[in-house]
């Protein structure tokens, strides 16, 4: 008898969750398609979600526990993998835990993959109920997340943003590819993406290289890498003293703007309650921010108040932009003086501040122009910087999250109709700045906790501004872990998937870490480069063989945003996990009661869950994986809507309202266009780290954002004459799909994902010939090896590599000896970290070598 | 290191604006290549033999005809369904199918029973595919519409040139065999004629390449100093047409031995073959471009 | 009844999700394409076009490879879909040749795509003796169209930049495209007249 089925589920090959459709017959997985059902995708899948059948069906997958037998770890030294069973593995992952636990739980280090997040949840709560700070993302966090993320927190309480694909009409992309490849939201996107370039809006990218987005784009305005915010503020400079344009009610009543600045760039306060002051016109003296109709905040002048003379953060803005003209600008990233003019009037012309449309009966702003940012602009020292001064764009003309501007995803939502859950929304907070609805880490972008000397491996204590530091990783750890006087180190590592050897920067580097630490545990679907320092590799479900409840959760990290509907997906597995694999947030489930964590575990899941009523967790019972799934949908949904019904129906979606979509103008929170609190923090966090000898550069504290240089501008021998850098390819998420056999036969087809991108004319002056194999050196004596591809498509002085491969493995012998390790060229330190928010450089000079 | 399912080559191509043609001249394709050679040289030489009244020529007329066909057989993805080859309405891969249909039982009765009606009926047939043979190759590159450098009406004419001079070189070297009543050196000099004309051919298609689209001008660019290059001049225009032509001119001078007319037949024959391949070798797809866009670089 | 297709070079963003969707729903073999992305390059930087450029078997009205092919195993079927009889294909790959448009391969042996490590499952499901030693190519996914659905290659492109439809039908989606946004053939001169349109990146 034949069985065929089609079974709703959930993608994971990227972060973009998208929904699917499994076609298994005969308990064979034949077909994966996009769920049209679901708003995640709309029924429609990139080339990697497709090609997923051959991720669950390599052979080379890992179906027994393995334990090293050789107790030499380095890069290419085979671990003497011994098959022992699952209780000898748990046996003795617990009593090193248990060791670890009750030492000092700080000892245990969490790392996990950004390619499937579906053990984000698990992991986050098992480190909490274990007592660990010590966890990150591997090279996920330190190349795209510490910069973009933290600002689209502050200004558009989400983690990410977009342009209003349905109303825009201008989008001017730094470094960002939304709607034109692989990443957050990617399969809608694109979708979205396709119908604003078919109705006709103006899409300027801004990019050392010309594909994906750029090569969508109505314009493509090659940059030199990392000087992203020389071009935005000078932008802003023609927007604010040029143009004279600006939205002074969105200035003034969504933001610091009109806060008052005393002479030493902090707020005025008010007396009694701490509170800043604003200059009220209309009554002539000032006033609260908060007061009621305050109706005529002041932007510009000066004012004597409390004794000081004071200026609304607004003129402190238009002055300091003054000294950014776009010949400066030219200058520092090549961009032509005349094309920022014109772009900085196109975009203060089309944003038509004041202008309102009327949507579901509401009337609200209408500025149709975005200034987006992502990857690119982020993935640098100066990523705050960058993107605090394309952002700025946004905010002068008033276009975040109102209709045609920049969206964040989804800060807000009032839930299903039925339950009015989900429900979040950002809010007010200390100074009447913007604190996120809900966030996707524990720690939000706002407040700014007050630095404080760092107690953990990231150093993230003294850098409340950052998500996750190099220090993890870096080849200073010891020696800036000792200066801060930690008081452990890492003694067991517990990994998700993350191939760190290959995600975080050069290798050696990396690998010297990981070799320092004593006990290293590795879910895993193969082995890889990174289980060459493994200790234990625990066979995991692949995310086809796998349950979560929560796939696409939360929304502002990755659910369409702008109309249209939201859905709350299920990931069930398709196929039973063959061999002995388990899914590892059961496997942690199993550990919590072994260790003897599980009231913690409980408490902490039933917050982080939010389960509620009757579906909290006890906190002395044992649940299975599948009843806290079970529990965390019918808290949303209803007691009818638990696991059965999402197993049999995949997804559930509801409409969603203008007030969600367009929320700037019905919410009363500001955002800051003056970054006061970062004097707060450079006061207090400098004595910190001086006290530990640590050099300290106040220029990065400045509430008002410039250029900094990155590494890679400050290396004065010319014989390194080119600038590299990577990007993400639509074909790859991380180094993880390389092993997929299709995905790399597509690579191979492809010109550019596994060749390293040169202009046409530097590869002709430099004698080489398309498909010849070089060698890149950088400045440090790092070197990866690859094949040319010359090309119109790159800056005269740029090399761009796609993504991040470059396999040695035995154990992937599809992915083995394929493409670029471009991260091979980076350096992991601290003078490649951001002093602000600990962000790694990722663009590296570099030279062909002789 | 474990080599992935594709072959770099095959993706390499696949990418390539020029994409090289390998199905007919790589792998198993050299046996079409060697079965287009056999039928042409079998073909030309049955039918030379028969005005030249050599018998001997259309034993081996037949013989080469034959192994065409088994080589034809070791180059089909399924040979064993060769017999499904009849619908000659259109493909000339289907008229050649017909023509060895017509030819191989012709020639064999008229080989074995010379005489009688049957034996008439038998040349009547294997005359008529030998005719058939000659003229259907040239057609089934030149059908071939995906590569330019082929799709040519040139190239039937070609193709029939070398397959008769094909006929005369296989009698050449068939001479110090033990060939009465046959004039070797009226058989030289028609040879040495058709490689003349057969050069002149070759010159006339190349320039008229040279001059049509992209891809066949990246096709000549491949057959004078890329891929096909060293087939080309070595192949096709030292050993099958320069020392031919050269010898066959020593001819005039005096008369020529026979082990020397024969080496002439040996290397008219290499450069058969070697037209043949290098022709093959050299052919490039029409590259896809969007509409209304030529690649951008077209030299090899 | 005429099945074709209008590819919006505007809309397509080079994301491979046709040409690997197609692979999935037809489980072709290695280095076998029925649905293909080829980008393309063209101007001089700064002012350099990268063009995505999708394609398939355009299901020529005039198909070069059904004129050529021996057995007559490359036909036309019904709708003008231009398909192989697999038993009938004898593997002389003379349609590849004429096939102006690079829409066919063969498929010399069954090989799967992890070498020397066996076929997976699905290969074992999808991979057919018979499709050894044969050319292979797009059948504009036939039997789903028959069934009501889009093929592969159109349900799944994200940017929906591949349409499919009566092109006899003026009022059809691909026939409207077709003639608003001035859909092209490729290589119109060659007489194939493809079902397959090309609307205009810019
Ligand atoms: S974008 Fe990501 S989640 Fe969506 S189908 Fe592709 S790999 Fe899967
Ligand atoms: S799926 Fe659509 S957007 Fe992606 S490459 Fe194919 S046609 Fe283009
Ligand atoms: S595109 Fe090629 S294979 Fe398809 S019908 Fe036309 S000629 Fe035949």
């Amino acid at each position: 008898m034949t069985t065929d089925q089609w079974i709703a589920s959930t993608c994971g090959l990227c972060y973009g969750t998208c929904s699917i459709r499994a076609h298994v017959v005969d308990d064979v997985l034949v077909k994966i398609e996009g769920n049209p059902e679901s708003a995640i995708g709309r029924g429609r899948l990139c080339g990697k979600g497709v090609a997923g059948i051959m991720t669950l069906y390599d052979p080379n997958r890992v179906n027994v526990p393995l334990r090293r037998t050789n107790p030499v770890k380095g890069k290419g030294v085979d671990p003497g993998w011994r098959e022992i069973s699952w209780d000898e593995a748990l046996d003795e992952v617990t009593a090193r835990l248990t060791k670890v636990h009750d030492d000092d739980p700080r000892k245990l280090f969490i790392q996990r993959t950004t390619t499937n997040t579906a053990i984000r949840a698990p992991m986050m709560m098992f480190a909490a109920a274990f007592g660990t700070p010590n966890s990150w993302a591997a090279g996920g966090g330190l190349h795209c997340g510490n910069g973009a993320h933290l600002i689209g927190g502050l200004y558009h309480a989400s983690w990410s943003l977009v342009p209003d694909f349905k109303h825009c009409r201008l989008a001017i992309y730094f470094g960002a590819s939304k709607g034109h490849g692989a990443g957050h939201v990617s399969c809608t996107n694109m979708q979205d993406a396709a119908d604003a370039r078919a109705r006709g809006m103006r899409l300027v990218v801004v990019d050392p290289m010309a594909n994906f987005a750029s090569a969508k784009a109505n314009e493509w305005v090659p940059i030199r890498p990392g000087t992203d915010a020389a071009l935005a503020l000078a932008m802003v400079d023609v927007i604010l003293n040029d143009l004279g344009v600006w939205d002074a009610e969105y200035l003034a009543q969504k933001t610091n703007a009109p806060y008052l600045i005393g002479p030493d760039g902090c707020y005025v306060r008010d007396a009694e309650t701490g509170k800043p002051l604003v200059w009220d016109a209309a009554r002539g003296h000032a006033v609260r921010y908060d007061t009621p109709d305050g109706a005529a905040l002041a932007l510009e002048g000066a004012y004597d108040v409390a004794g000081v003379r004071a200026r609304p953060a607004f003129v402190l803005l238009r002055e300091h932009v003054r000294q950014f003209s776009p010949e400066w600008a030219e200058r520092i990233s090549t961009v032509p003086a005349a094309t920022i003019r014109r772009l900085a009037r196109e975009f203060a012309t089309e944003a038509m501040v004041g202008s309102t449309i009327v949507l579901d009966g509401k009337r609200l702003p209408y500025r149709p122009v975005a200034a987006i940012y992502f990857r690119g602009s982020q993935g640098h020292k100066n990523s705050v910087y960058n993107c605090f001064a394309i952002e700025l764009l946004n905010q002068v003309v008033g276009a975040a999250d109102v209709v045609g501007g920049a969206l964040g995803f989804n800060p807000v939502c009032y839930g299903h109709p039925e339950t009015g859950k989900p429900w979040y929304e950002p809010k007010s907070g200390p100074d009447g700045l913007m604190i996120t609805g809900t966030w996707v880490a524990p720690h939000l972008p706002y407040p700014i906790s007050d630095p404080k000397h760092p107690s953990t491996m990231s150093l993230g204590g003294l850098f409340p501004l950052g998500m996750f530091g190099p220090t993890m990783a870096s080849s200073d750890q010891e020696e800036l872990w000792t200066k801060f006087g930690l008081p452990y180190r890492p003694e067991v590592m517990l990994n998700y998937g993350a191939n760190s050897l290959l995600s975080v920067g050069n290798s050696d580097t990396v690998a010297e870490t990981l070799a320092r630490i004593p006990f290293i545990v590795s879910f895993d679907i193969t082995l890889t480069e990174f289980s060459e320092f493994a200790d234990l590799v625990l066979p995991d479900a692949s995310y086809l063989e796998a349950l979560d409840s929560r796939p696409n959760v939360p929304f502002i990290f990755n659910h369409p945003a702008g109309l249209g509907a939201w859905s709350w997906p299920v990931r069930q597995p398709v196929v039973p996990p063959a061999g002995q694999r388990r899914s590892a947030a059961e496997v942690l489930i199993a550990l919590v009661d072994r260790l003897g964590i599980r009231e913690e575990f409980n408490a902490v899941a039933n917050t982080h869950l939010k389960l509620d009523g009757p579906h909290r967790l006890e906190f002395g019972t044992p649940y299975r994986h599948e009843e806290i799934c079970d529990r965390e949908l019918k808290s949303h949904f209803g007691a009818e809507r638990g696991l059965a019904w999402f197993k049999e129906h995949g997804v559930i979606s509801w409409p969603k309202r203008v007030e969600e979509v367009y929320w700037r103008a019905f919410l009363d929170v500001r955002v800051p266009v003056y970054w006061e609190f970062l004097i707060g923090l450079n006061r207090k966090a400098k004595p910190i780290a001086n006290a530990a000898g640590l050099d300290w550069d106040d220029a990065w504290y400045d509430p008002l954002p410039r250029w900094m240089p990155c590494p890679s501008h400050e290396v004065q021998d010319g014989a390194f004459d080119l600038w590299g850098f990577y990007y993400r390819d639509t074909l790859h998420t991380n180094s993880f799909t390389n092993e997929n056999p299709w995905l790399d036969e597509a690579s191979r087809l492809d010109p550019f994902s596994y060749t390293i991108a040169l202009n046409a004319a530097t590869g002709r002056r430099k004698g080489l010939r398309d498909g010849q194999p070089v060698t890149l050196e950088s400045p440090h004596g790092r070197r990866v090896r690859g094949r040319v591809h010359l090309t119109e498509t790159v800056h005269p002085e740029c090399v761009g590599i796609g993504g991040c491969a470059g396999h040695w493995a035995k154990t992937l012998p599809i992915a083995r000896g394929k493409g670029v390790m471009f991260n091979d060229l980076l350096e992991v330190d601290w003078a490649h970290g951001s002093p602000v928010n600990l962000n790694l450089d990722t663009c590296v000079k570099l030279r062909i070598a002789p | 290191m474990a080599r992935s399912a594709t072959s770099d080559r095959l993706l390499a191509d696949l990418g390539a604006t020029f994409r090289p043609q390998r199905q007919w001249v790589e792998g198993r394709g050299i046996w079409l290549i060697v079965g287009h050679f056999l039928s042409g040289v079998g073909a030309g030489t049955w039918l030379f033999s028969l005005w030249l009244g050599y018998r001997p020529g259309l034993g081996l007329a037949l013989a080469a005809v034959a192994l065409s066909g088994l080589a034809h057989l070791a180059f089909l993805g399924r040979g064993a369904r060769f017999w499904k080859m009849y619908r000659a309405r259109t493909s000339w891969i289907a008229r050649g199918f017909v023509g060895m249909t017509l030819f191989l039982p012709g020639a064999a009765l008229y080989v074995l029973r010379p005489g009688g009606a049957l034996g008439g009926l038998g040349l009547a047939l294997a005359t008529a595919g030998a005719v058939v043979l000659i003229v259907y190759k040239g057609n089934v590159y030149a059908a071939s519409k995906g590569v330019p450098f082929w799709n040519s009406p040139v190239l039937p004419i070609l193709y029939a040139t070398y397959a008769i001079r094909g006929g005369l070189a296989l009698l050449l070297v068939a001479l110090p065999l033990g060939g009465r009543g046959l004039d070797a050196h009226g058989v030289g000099f028609l040879e040495l004629w058709v490689a003349v004309s057969a050069a002149v051919m070759l010159g006339f298609y190349l320039g008229v390449m040279r001059s049509t689209n992209l891809a066949a001008q990246r096709s000549v660019a491949e057959l004078v100093r890329g891929r096909a290059a060293p087939a080309f001049y070595l192949g096709t225009v030292g050993v099958g047409l320069v020392v031919p032509i050269l010898v066959g001119a020593a001819g005039f001078a005096g008369p020529l031995s026979q082990v020397v007319l024969a080496a002439v037949g040996a290397t008219s024959l290499a450069g058969d073959f070697f037209a043949k391949y290098a022709i093959a070798k050299a052919g490039v797809y029409i590259p896809l471009m969007p509409a209304g866009r030529g690649p951008a670089a077209p030299a090899a | 009844m005429r099945y074709g297709m209008a590819i919006d070079l505007k809309r397509c963003i080079g994301c491979y999700g046709c040409q690997l969707s197609c692979k999935a729903e037809h489980g072709t073999p290695p280095g076998v394409f029925f649905a293909r992305v080829v980008k393309r390059e063209f101007g001089t930087f700064p002012n350099t076009q990268l063009v995505y450029l999708p394609t398939l078997c355009f299901h020529c009205t005039n198909a070069p490879c059904v004129d050529v092919c021996p057995t007559g195993a490359s036909h036309y079927r019904e709708g003008g879909v231009v398909d192989i009889t697999k038993d009938d294909c004898v593997g002389c790959r003379a349609c590849m040749q004429a096939c102006p448009y690079g829409a066919r391969y063969f498929n010399e042996t069954q090989t799967g795509y992890f070498p020397g490590q066996g076929l997976t499952p699905y290969e074992q499901k999808k991979y057919a003796a018979q499709n050894v030693g044969i050319v292979l190519k797009c059948n504009f996914c036939i039997d789903r169209v028959q069934a009501g659905l889009e093929p592969a290659c159109v349900a799944n492109c994200a940017a929906r930049a591949r349409t499919f439809g009566d092109l006899d039908d003026p009022h059809s989606e691909v026939s409207q495209l077709v003639r608003l946004r001035g859909g092209e053939q490729l290589q119109p001169e060659l007489g194939t007249r493809p079902n397959v349109y090309y609307l205009p990146p810019a």
